[in-house]
């Protein structure tokens, strides 16, 4: 930079400024217009839809009440669905974290073909529809899946897999875990292999490695990673809904029920703001936890 | 005349001879799926046979709330003319102005039509009844059941699929399980029905069966459910004799599709054209025998064979439900579920 800079003295540089200034806008504009477009124009359309009087039978009426709002947080039932959705979602986070962490690390270490093979396993499960995977599990956990089945010929009662919770959760770890892996290799680029030699060679025995070199070295990898997997555990519905059973009541699940079955959109614009405003609190975390690794 | 004198009279001549063919087109919005296969084969076509002018473009949505959602997109520009859906979203649609009514001058069949084909505050008019009914699998279940009673065998615990509030069909269950625990008049109270659907609870496999109920009760995943007749009798012909259809002896619930006018749409005149024809009793009855929903003009002849694949032997034990009313308590009905049923399940 400082070659060029003694080759075109100082009166190139303002304008090369100016001329900077002019092509961030020219780039940003078109992402900003579309986002305009795109996604604030609607938000604010379903902020103003929150605001409107829902009739009997799933009409809408144009008003300004604040009864979405306030019955939202004077009904029991929503307050849980929040701590459900919000629950549940963390669990999912944090399983996907311990069963992905393994293997991104192993990636990592991986070198020519076999990384790309590797890679290219970890990624192949995207090609395929989440609405596929999901009727992939209903196969396995079924009553008379493979999985009950096998659970049974030990001799142990089975335990119910699916319709429930727990197959809600088994489901979507599975389907965010390649998410999870390529957002912790992304973030795996300070974990240099000399420093756990340097560690090992000092005396560190592999557990005290992991514990003090490596595991802080990758946090913001699994920053970037729990982030991701959160937001898209709130907000998915179809693996909730098809392996829910309808007995998992979350947000994402609900907003769709009163839109498009009981047709009482200002609830449904309410509830989604809501799931926008816990997105915000789950960036602001995210951002809070980058600055504290720094 | 010069060359491109010549060529616009041709052109002109050209359009005006293929015009005449489709000189309006009709834009029906209704169910996708097995609606759409039966509804163009026994109506639609027949239609565009008779009236060779119109073309009857079949628009298919998989429900009557997305159909709502593009007609409130549409309103100041509608796409759609002629509307088939549930007549509680037909309330909704009237209540918002997207529909004009339809009576008996837009259709001369509006007259023969049944009484509950009309309801108060809706403008369109029933076009097709259909009623809840049993499910079962004819290898889980040996001897085909007769009551609604045999949802709470324990028997059959972990192995029955309903379909839960706020879908319908979980609504009329509420109703029918009502009467049968001896409530009283259920648009005052469901009380009796939540308590004795509570005790059902623990039978359920699953409260959401996807993609429909009758899938998994054909294939075995579980052995009783609840469902709508005309899918279920289609569905039972589809399923190499493994899915049963019972009207229980308590009876049933109807469901009601309207038709429906949309308001300032394009092609208004032809549209009255369609909705004449789908009213007619020649219509009604091609349509019944095709998928078995019961007909809602008093004049059609239907054979003996097809009547008893719908509710229409069983007049007297139907309860009547009046949609509209149920539209105002249905929260409350939802509530109650989500409260006092579901949870008992888990």
């Amino acid at each position: 930079m400082s070659a060029v800079a003694t080759a075109h003295p100082a009166p190139a540089m303002p304008r090369l400024a100016l001329g900077r200034t002019g092509t961030a806008v020219a780039l940003l504009l078109p992402i900003a217009l579309i986002n305009a477009i795109g996604f604030v124009l609607p938000v604010l359309n379903l902020l103003r839809m929150s605001f409107n009087e829902a009739l009997a039978g799933g009409g809408v009426r144009e008003a300004f009440i604040l009864s979405n709002w306030t019955g939202l947080f004077g009904d029991s039932f929503y307050l849980e669905l929040i701590v459900n959705s919000v629950s549940v979602s963390l669990g999912i986070t944090f399983l996907t974290l311990v069963v992905s962490y393994p293997i991104a690390l192993y990636l990592h270490r991986s070198s020519g073909r076999w990384r790309t093979f590797l890679t290219v396993l970890v990624i192949s499960p995207l090609l395929t529809s989440a609405v596929v995977r999901t009727y992939g599990w209903i196969a396995l956990l079924a009553d008379q899946g493979p999985i009950v089945s096998a659970i049974a010929a030990l001799g142990i009662t089975p335990p119910r897999l699916m319709f429930n919770t727990t197959g809600v959760v088994i489901g979507l770890t599975e389907i965010l875990m390649p998410y999870m892996i390529l957002s912790l290799l992304a973030g795996f680029g300070r974990l240099d292999p000399r420093v756990e030699e340097a560690a090992m060679t000092l005396g560190a025995p592999p557990a005290k490695t992991f514990w003090r070199v490596i595991l802080p070295l990758t946090l913001p990898g699994i920053a970037l990673g729990c982030l991701l997997c959160f937001v898209l555990a709130v907000s998915s519905f179809i693996t909730p809904k098809l392996l829910g059973g309808g007995r998992v009541f979350l947000l994402a699940t609900e907003i769709y029920d009163q839109a498009i079955v009981t047709l009482n959109w200002p609830l449904a614009a309410t509830l989604s703001i809501l799931v926008l405003v816990i997105f915000g609190a789950a960036l602001a975390v995210y951002a809070r936890v980058l600055r504290v690794i720094e | 005349m010069t060359k491109l004198q010549t060529l616009l009279g041709v052109s002109a001549l050209a359009f005006a001879a293929s015009t005449p063919a489709f000189a309006e087109t009709v834009t029906l919005a209704a169910y996708s799926g097995i609606f759409q296969d039966h509804y163009v084969k026994a109506v639609v076509e027949p239609f565009m046979k008779a009236h060779p002018n119109i073309k009857v473009e079949f628009y298919g949505m998989p429900n009557s709330a997305q159909m709502l959602g593009t007609l409130r997109a549409q309103k100041t520009a509608p796409q759609i003319d002629v509307v088939i859906m549930d007549v509680s979203v037909s309330k909704a649609g009237t209540d918002e102005g997207l529909f004009d009514k339809i009576d008996e001058s837009v259709s001369k069949n509006v007259a023969d039509l049944y009484p509950a084909a009309r309801a108060e505050g809706v403008n369109g008019v029933a076009v097709t009844f259909d009623n809840l009914v049993l499910l079962y699998n004819k290898d889980q279940v040996k001897a085909a059941p007769t009551s609604w009673n045999a949802l709470w065998d324990k028997q059959y615990a972990g192995k029955v699929a309903i379909p839960a509030v706020p879908d319908i069909q979980g609504t009329t269950l509420t109703i029918i399980t009502n009467k049968m625990a001896g409530g009283d008049d259920y648009k005052k109270s469901v009380e009796a029905g939540i308590k004795k659907l509570g005790e059902l609870a623990p039978n359920v496999q699953t409260w959401d069966p996807k993609p429909d109920v009758y899938a998994p009760i054909s294939n075995g995943q579980a052995s009783l459910g609840i469902g709508w007749n005309a899918r279920a009798q289609v569905y039972a012909n589809s399923s190499g004799g493994k899915l049963g259809v019972v009207l229980p002896q308590e009876g049933s619930g109807f469901q009601i599709n309207t038709i429906n006018l949309v308001k300032n749409a394009p092609s208004s005149s032809a549209a009255k054209t369609f909705i004449d024809y789908a009213l007619k009793p020649e219509t009604q009855a091609a349509f019944t025998e095709a998928m078995f929903y019961a007909p809602t003009n008093s004049k059609a002849k239907i054979s003996d064979a097809a009547l008893a694949r719908t509710a229409a032997g069983a007049m007297d034990k139907m309860i009547a439900i009046d949609w509209i009313a149920v539209a105002g308590i249905r929260d409350g009905i939802t509530e109650q579920w989500r409260r006092r049923i579901i949870p008992l399940s888990r």
